[in-house]
């Protein structure tokens, strides 16, 4: 009898990457993912900042400001606030997908057929034309506020 | 069982730090939001601002939600990532310990900042 194995298809991080037939939903998976990394990465940055140099007294406060004042740190704070509203919206979208809400109602298996990305498309879209809105807010909030 | 109640916690925890952060983010940025409309305010990185608001309990409130609601979700994601990675159990069960002391250290750092401020 032969042997069976089980399909080897776990690519690991190689494997988010490649969206394969996915496509949209699979992009904002990964960016989701990538995003909720590099929050975290900021969270711990910004709690250093803000507790140690904080407790220290106006001096250091004032030299930490100072010192984070500059067009690359605002850059990045940029990007973090961009990839807040990404993380934040599409989090809202998977939380409405995953309680069953905006999924349309069930329809007959009938060719051709309707996926269920597809049949979420306009949620999806609705959401992505919201966080493009923020980011052109914020965008032009920063620009206000100067670069450094 | 435990991984459904902690999907639902990320669920929860995820929507709370959305909410949190937004203002946290609406107050950082509010002098040239407001500023944009002709009001002016204090700017809120200048020190005596930031000690006011760390004098308000209800501040000191918001800050310490979010620092615990965004560790939790921060590092219980961080562990989902983990998971589908195909760690061998013993493996897994020393990165959830490690991710574990990981948070109460940054939770006890982040809690002692404004309690101290409290207090001046």
């Amino acid at each position: 009898m032969a042997d069976i194995r089980p399909r080897q298809n776990n690519l690991g991080i190689a494997g988010w990457i490649w969206a394969g037939n996915y496509k949209l939903e699979r992009y904002l998976y990964i960016l989701h993912r990538v995003t909720g990394l590099g929050l975290i990465l900021f969270g711990i940055f910004h709690l250093t900042a803000t507790t140690v140099f904080r407790v220290q007294g106006e001096a250091v406060w004032k030299d930490t400001m100072a010192f984070l004042d500059n067009p690359l740190f605002r850059a990045g704070e940029f990007l973090v606030v961009v990839a807040f509203a990404f993380h934040a919206l599409n989090g809202l979208r998977l939380i409405i997908q995953e309680l069953g809400f905006a999924l349309g109602k069930p329809i007959p298996p009938i060719y051709p057929f309707k996926d269920a990305p597809r049949r979420k498309r306009l949620l999806t879209l609705i959401i992505m034309a919201a966080v493009m809105v923020l980011v052109i807010f914020f965008f032009i909030d920063f620009s206000a506020g100067g670069w450094g | 069982m435990k991984n459904t109640y902690l999907q639902l916690a990320q669920m929860v925890s995820g929507a709370l730090v959305a909410v949190l952060l937004g203002i946290h983010i609406a107050v950082q940025q509010s002098s040239v939001i407001l500023g944009f409309f002709g009001v002016r305010v204090a700017d809120p990185l200048a020190f005596s601002s930031m000690i006011e608001r760390a004098r308000q309990g209800t501040w000191v409130g918001i800050y310490i939600s979010l620092l615990s609601l965004g560790l939790f979700h921060g590092l219980n994601g961080l562990r989902n990532i983990l998971l589908e990675l195909n760690f061998s159990a013993a493996t897994m069960r020393v990165l959830t310990a490690l991710i574990i002391v990981f948070g109460i250290i940054f939770l006890a750092l982040g809690t002692y900042a404004p309690l101290v401020l409290l207090g001046r």
